[in-house]
């Protein structure tokens, strides 16, 4: 179980980066989705021991995490938002360096399993070529090679699928989704598609703030009925927005697809109902929080949003819901 | 926006990036303080300094000196660094290819990033010029050094010394740093630049170069000091020009100038043209960095295993602290490795130190042979520097370089303690430096053998000198910088101030040890001149405090790992947080905490403090030499003095206790005048001093060490008396405070006393140099000589016989002057009585573990293992008491003997009978078919026997001439008689060039005003008097000087000399003229020849031309028309001296003074291939290698 309380982080200039945010993360897969600065990224930091807090702890199993990040180093596996790796090396070299300090054993011995963790990330054909001529992809997948490897108590993965094509990505969600089986694993993202496929349990950050803890079933349940979606011309696709709460609108070959959240009332002419997906629950919460936000919008993505081991981001949530 | 604004934000930009980067403040600080010491007189670059005399540092000149070393020594390697990583840093941050994304073009960004850099490096220096402005005109306008202000002085020498220097160093290293994309490249040129300049272009000049040769070193040296010593401070043009005349730029040099500014902006321009390349290209390596990555086959993908991660059974056990540093360490060597600059620097580093080595120098421009002891302690200095610089660089490096590439969040949260992650990386650092210690030791053996197989040396190769001297010096300091390195790195949490600082804490280092000598042993981290090395017993005199102190600096090293590992920036900090730790009460729990760790340091560095300042060099320790002049010098300074006529001396040496039971009497003759009521004697500090007057116990009168003898009756003309002391003392006791040689001791290695000054017995009357505060006396009379003349070395009055009694462990030889009277050993220790058969002027002790060769009336005591010259020598110190004895004075003394002494004490004494020679001298002489400079070193030292001892000079201007440069003719005649007119040329040109090398002319004085040795033109001097009196005339005048002065008391100086040898001149004209210019002036000829040509006439060749001397004297001189070589390199001594058979000459003779030109006429019998000005080298002059044309 990890355990965050009241964590603060201010950055000199001052940046509140997080503004006392608390969550308790059980075993398994659990989402933090977030638009870029939410503080995604700086909470990841600070449970991987990375990063120093201005206040709060942070607990993983009874250890305090912060007091110490030694103690969280021994049990988990980080892949970092942006990362590099000795470019000299080969990446075969490189992850094998990797989990001989990380002290990862495995029966065929550390070389024998580097090789088949970079055959788990199909990597294999570029086991022997220097990391320096490697994709950003590859990179990414050597990436997620060192970060699966031991162990790990806890799995703390950044943005994990930038960068991967389509199969890799479902290759790295069936990976995670095995690992999550019997430990905890946090994942950062702001591709929703992320959390739909693999979080039971998500968070949403805003500015340092958890706005919301749900499950992506219950927040899209919770917008059941009230989504409607059709196309627009262009020239009316102000009055539109002016009119109703616009969740997201696409221009596919000058017409614009768009989706509106209408909870009362009948949809504008050419909308029908639509099935409600976790984007449009998020969207609606960016909305909220942001700059001219509507409460109702707020409320209805998070407030009433049950999450299980999620009461202080839900008081969160709730906060943030009812300050609008 | 047009091309010139977007370059010109760039140049914005990248001038307000650099002007923050911490590294250029420290440089401005220190650039500060530089300013200041120069204007000060504190800090003095070359011949430019403070004493009253010298050029002004605010003159052209001054200037031009300081900003031709100053950029090339300081500036060059901070602008280096920030230049060449410009570009390298916006890789790191891959904010290129957004930037070209722009319409930013290549040209502009590369441009702009080097004129940004360049405009800080700029602002800097106009920022130390206007610093130094104020310091030297307003701060310190009155001193003597400082003269009117120009502007023009300080703007030309930047603009001819800044300028092309500033462009080479940002341009060349900025082109490296875009090529290579390796920042340790980019170091790699301003320490290429640096050793090169100081170690040849600016410093090596041999006589013998070429003038070609050297003024291509003119031109490619880029600080351009070179060309300003060669060609305007190496020529005496007197103070005043260099105050007041512009300098003048040749052509040749301007051009030069040009060429390094033309070469600093092409390395931009091709560095635009690379970067463009490779963005377009999209390779990250250049071509030839991509030569040093092994090429592998590419694999082509498959598909991949679907097996779950739980089949792998992967188990985390985290490593070990050791298994952890050694994991990071193995990675950080095939880091090494892999890249390219570990090949440039392990050579470039062995290269100077095996430079510093083989090219070094002894005494009098002698080769020294080289033992593994003398390579170990020769190279030590140079590994030391240069490593440390390369463990800054590494060290650095190899902390950033994992947030340089993005890894230090992954490898931050491995399980692995941050002391192995340190420690591992510090391994990783100390293999580079052990490889380089391990190249240099392999390539020491190299030196000990090519010495065998070249110079036939029987020194063999020893490990142990070299584990003493690296292992015991080096690995300590290795590890405190490291780890001091690491500190500051963690510390700072910054690349480039972890780089000022400690750039800055190693060249304060530098400073300190150039402006204030060796660091005293608490002080001393570097383990700068910590070891003397001798044979002999190298760790006998400073063994327990070089051992404090290298256990001092290891022991710093787990408290810097602690403050690391609590710093280093693994997590990075809250600045709330932070800011909580620096509050008194966190930062003094926070030290609470390390305090254990700092328990040895402390009681180390308490342990060197105080055992220091109870030692030998204790504070106060010289405090009675102030008493003692303070109280005495009024009373008693001036006084006359009896002479002794008897010293009699009881010495019981205890080498292991460093202690001496002294007991003796010296014998008082008035041989004055008037009578004495009484006597003072000086004393050392040698605790409780039991006295005795005419046999009875007596209490002198004690003022600070001068004794003062109240006689029962006044000492009559004519009466004598007898004065007796005994007493303990101790040389050296405790330990010292600094490392550094001695010239007297007591210890294991050997023992060396002498009976100038009161350490081991006393000293007749008042000795005006004990704490003199050295006050700048009036100017001495001309005719100060005149009348009644005090010694200047030794005891006034007449000579005196000795007796010595010496007892010591029978292992050791015990000399004393005078001829041994009786040996005996008994219960382990053995006696020897020495009695002086001639009188002396001084005494001295020496005593060994020797082994003995005897001559003919000479005896040579030497250190076991160096018996590698000791034939020749004794051949040669028989030759000197031979022909010495029959050119100057017959020798009155039966024995003639030489010791050899650790070098704890350089150089060598000449005591009558009894010389010592340091090791360094003589007995470690390279063979050197083209020279015998180890017969030199034996002759000149054999030679005070008569000239220094029974011809005891006179104090004061021209005196000491009498003593060094007249055994420097001595050994010239003896090199002529023993090996013959080749080996005499190659002589005297060798004095010749260590005259013109050494000489300082805007300081220069004439020898009669002059208190030094005058080595070289003074036997030059008597060399050339010798050619115009004839070699008779002037041994019988020289034999009636000594003759006249031998038994005192008067001591003759030059002018006494000079007035004995015109009797004997068979044209006193020209003897006097010659005397006048040098001895009395300051001249040195130069000749040049001009319109020479050859022409058949018939069966002869006649040359003409036209020979000008454009110094100053005047001199006659031949000029010859020369076919072949004169000499043969083929055969022994004796073969090499005979002319050879191809050899002919024609000459005639020219006779020019001062900036006189004269044709000349040649006719030959032959067809001459070229014209040399004074073939048989008999006039002295500079420039002799240029007064030569080849047709």
């Amino acid at each position: 179980m990890l355990q965050i309380r009241d964590l603060v982080k201010v950055y000199p200039g001052p940046v509140a980066a997080l503004q006392g945010v608390s969550l308790e993360v059980p075993k398994g897969m659990f989402g933090l989705l977030g638009p870029n600065g939410a503080g995604k990224t700086t909470l990841m930091r600070i449970v991987a021991g990375l990063l120093e807090p201005t206040s709060g702890t942070v607990y993983f199993d009874g250890e305090d995490i912060v007091d110490d990040p030694r103690r969280i180093h021994r049990q988990l596996g980080y892949l970092p938002q942006d990362f590099g790796f000795y470019p000299h090396l080969t990446g075969e070299s490189m992850l094998r360096f990797l989990l001989v300090l990380k002290g990862v054993q495995a029966p065929g011995g550390v070389k024998h399993l580097a090789a088949e963790l970079l055959d788990r990330v199909n990597l294999s054909y570029a086991a022997n070529r220097k990391v320096k001529t490697y994709s950003g992809g590859m990179l990414q997948r050597l990436g997620v090679a060192q970060a699966l490897a031991g162990d790990p108590r806890l799995l703390v993965v950044d943005e994990p699928t930038a960068g991967l094509d389509p199969e890799e990505r479902l290759r790295f969600y069936r990976l995670l989704a095995e690992l999550a089986e019997d430990r905890t694993v946090l994942l950062s993202t702001h591709i929703v598609e992320d959390i739909s496929v693999l979080c039971p349990r998500v968070a949403i950050m805003y500015a340092g703030r958890f706005v919301a803890a749900t499950t992506p079933v219950e927040a899209r349940n919770r917008l059941a009925g009230t989504i409607y979606q059709g196309e627009v011309e262009q020239g009316d696709l102000a009055t539109i927005e002016g009119n109703y709460r616009v969740t997201q609108a696409i221009l596919i070959e000058g017409r614009n697809q768009v989706r509106i959240h209408l909870p009362e009332g009948p949809p504008p002419t050419g909308f029908e109902p639509a099935e409600p997906t976790l984007e449009d629950a998020y969207l609606l919460l960016a909305q909220a929080n942001g700059e001219g936000g509507s409460a109702d919008a707020g409320r209805a993505a998070s407030s009433d949003v049950q999450g299980e081991g999620a009461s202080d981001a839900r008081r969160e949530g709730a906060s943030a819901g009812n300050a609008l | 926006m047009n091309s010139f604004t977007r370059w010109w934000e760039v140049v914005r930009r990248e001038f307000l990036t650099q002007v923050r980067r911490p590294g250029y403040w420290i440089l401005l600080v220190l650039m500060g303080m530089l300013a200041f010491g120069l204007s000060d007189g504190s800090v003095t670059i070359a011949s430019g300094g403070g004493e009253a005399g010298r050029p002004h540092l605010t003159s052209v000149f001054g200037q031009s000196r300081v900003q031709a070393v100053l950029i090339v020594s300081v500036g060059g390697l901070f602008l280096a660094i920030f230049s060449g990583l410009a570009v390298i840093r916006d890789i790191e941050l891959r904010v290129g290819e957004v930037f070209h994304a722009t319409r930013l073009t290549v040209r502009e960004y590369v441009w702009g990033k080097f004129c940004g850099g360049v405009a800080v490096f700029g602002l800097i220096w106009l920022l130390y010029l206007c610093t130094s402005i104020g310091f030297n005109h307003i701060l310190h306008g009155g001193k003597g050094h400082i003269g009117f202000f120009s502007l023009a002085n300080y703007a030309f020498p930047t603009l001819l010394f800044g300028l092309p220097q500033l462009l080479l160093f940002a341009g060349v290293p900025f082109l490296i740093g875009i090529w290579s994309r390796r920042s340790l490249l980019v170091f790699l040129f301003p320490l290429v630049v640096l050793l090169l300049t100081f170690s040849v272009l600016t410093t090596w000049s041999p006589g013998w170069l070429s003038p070609e040769v050297n003024r291509t070193l003119m031109l490619i040296d880029p600080s351009g000091f070179r060309w300003l010593t060669e060609t305007f401070l190496k020529v005496d043009r007197g103070v005043d020009f260099y105050n007041t005349s512009p300098l003048r730029p040749d052509l040749g040099f301007v051009l030069s100038r040009a060429a390094y500014c033309a070469a600093g902006l092409a390395s931009v321009s091709v560095a635009a043209a690379s970067y463009a390349r490779r963005l377009a290209t999209g390779a990250s390596d250049s071509p030839i960095v991509r030569l040093f990555r092994r090429r592998r086959a590419r694999a082509t993908a498959g598909p991949p295993s679907g097996a779950p991660l739980r089949d792998l059974e992967m188990a985390t056990r985290p490593l070990g602290f050791a298994r952890a540093a050694v994991a990071i360490a193995r990675s950080e060597v095939r880091d090494l490795v892999a890249r390219p600059p570990i090949y440039f620097f392990v050579p470039l580093i062995l290269l100077q130190a095996i430079s510093t080595t083989t090219l070094g120098y002894g005494y009098f421009g002698s080769r020294v042979l080289l033992t593994p002891g003398t390579v170990a302690d020769q190279q030590v200095n140079t590994l030391n520097l240069l490593i440390c610089c390369l463990l800054l660089f590494y060290t650095v490096e190899s902390l950033h370089k994992e947030r340089n590439r993005g890894m230090h969040e992954i490898l931050h949260a491995a399980p692995v303690g941050t002391g192995a992650m340190l420690l591992g990386k510090t391994m990783g650092n100390a293999a580079m430096a052990g490889l380089i210690l391990l190249a240099a030791l392999v390539s020491g053996a190299g030196i000990i053998v090519y010495q065998q197989i070249v110079n036939e040396s029987p020194v063999g190769y020893a490990l142990f000198p070299f584990v003493a001297v690296w292992g015991g010096v080096l690995l300590p300091t290795f590890a405190f910088w490291s780890a001091l390195v690491t500190a500051f790195f963690s510390l700072l949490r910054n690349r480039y101030a972890a780089y000022g600082a400690g750039l800055v804490f190693l060249m304060y280092t530098v400073f300190r040890q150039e402006t204030e000598g060796t660091p005293g042993w608490l002080t001393n981290w570097q383990g700068w001149n910590l070891v003397r090395w001798t044979d002999m017993g190298a760790f006998t005199l400073h063994g327990t405090p070089l051992l404090l102190n290298r256990l001092l600096y290891l022991s710093f090293v787990p408290l810097l790992v602690a403050v690391s590992v609590r710093w280093f920036p693994r997590r990075a900090f809250d600045a709330a947080a932070t800011l909580n730790r620096l509050r008194p009460r966190a930062l003094a729990l926070g030290t609470l905490r390390l305090l254990p760790l700092a328990v040895a340091p402390i009681v180390l560095a308490s342990l060197l403090f105080f055992g220091g300042r109870s030692g030998y060099q204790r504070p106060g320790v010289n405090d009675w030499r102030e008493a003692y002049w303070q109280r005495n010098f009024a009373t008693w300074d001036g006084l006359e003095m009896p002479s002794v006529t008897h010293v009699d001396l009881d010495l019981a040496i205890e080498p292991a206790q460093r202690s001496i039971a002294v007991t003796g009497a010296y014998t008082f003759l008035n041989h004055r005048d008037q009578p004495y009521e009484e006597l003072p004697i000086t004393a050392g500090r040698w605790g409780s001093i039991e006295w005795t007057l005419a046999g009875e116990i007596h209490e002198p009168e004690d003022r600070a060490n001068l004794f003062v003898f109240a006689l029962d009756g006044p000492l009559a003309p004519g009466d004598t008396v007898t004065i007796g002391f005994s007493y303990d003392l101790e040389r050296h006791e405790g330990m010292s405070r600094r490392p550094g040689g001695t010239s007297q001791f007591i210890l294991e290695s050997g023992v060396v006393l002498n009976g100038f000054e009161p350490t081991f017995a006393p000293v007749p009357g008042y000795d005006p140099d004990i704490g003199s505060p050295g006050f700048r006396g009036p100017e001495i009379e001309d005719d100060f000589y005149l009348g009644q003349t005090e010694p200047l070395i030794g005891w006034a009055g007449r000579p005196f016989t000795v007796r010595t009694r010496i007892t010591i462990p029978e292992e050791y030889t015990a000399n004393g002057v005078g001829q041994l009277v009786s040996e005996e050993v008994a219960d382990g220790r053995r006696t020897v009585v020495w009695e002086t058969d001639d009188p002396v002027r001084m005494f001295n002790v020496i005593a060994g573990r020797y082994d003995v060769i005897d001559g003919d009336g000479t005896t040579i005591y030497y250190h076991p293992a160096h018996d590698y010259y000791v034939e020749e020598m004794s051949a040669t110190l028989d030759a000197a008491r031979k022909y010495y004895a029959e050119w100057f004075h017959p020798f009155p003394r039966s024995v003639l003997k030489l010791s050899e002494m650790p070098a704890f004490s350089p150089g060598a004494q000449g005591f009558p009978t009894n010389i010592t020679f340091s090791e360094e001298m003589g007995f470690l002489t390279q063979r050197d078919p083209r020279s015998h400079l180890g017969f030199m070193v034996v002759a000149h030292e054999a030679a005070h026997q008569w000239w220094g001892n029974l011809l005891g000079p006179g104090r004061g201007p021209g005196g000491n001439m009498l003593s060094e440069g007249m055994s420097h003719y001595s050994t010239i005649l003896l090199h002529e008689q023993v090996y013959g007119d080749r080996y005499r040329m190659e002589f005297t040109k060798r004095l010749e060039e260590e005259y013109v090398s050494r000489r300082r002319v805007d300081t220069e004085r004439p020898m009669v005003k002059s208190m030094g040795g005058a080595y070289n033109r003074g036997s030059w001097a008597m060399w050339m008097l010798q050619q115009q009196m004839g070699r008779e005339n002037i041994l019988a005048g020289l034999r009636a000087f000594i003759a006249s002065y031998r038994d005192g008391p008067d001591h003759p100086v030059i002018q006494d000399m000079l007035a004995v040898l015109r009797d004997f001149a068979p044209d006193t004209a020209a003897f006097d003229a010659f005397a006048e210019q040098w001895f009395f002036e300051v001249v040195l000829p130069e000749y040049r020849l001009s319109e020479v040509t050859r022409v058949q006439e018939g069966d002869e060749w006649v040359v003409r031309g036209t020979v000008e001397n454009v110094g100053t004297g005047r001199m006659p001189v031949q000029v010859g028309a020369v076919a072949g070589e004169r000499w043969s390199d083929r055969g022994d001594d004796a073969d090499r001296s005979v002319v050879a058979a191809g050899y002919r000459d024609a000459r005639t003779e020219v006779v020019l003074g001062a900036g006189e030109s004269a044709e000349f006429v040649i006719r030959a019998a032959f067809e001459p291939d070229r014209v040399v000005i004074d073939p048989d080298v008999l006039v002295l002059q500079v420039n002799r290698a240029t007064a030569t044309f080849d047709f």
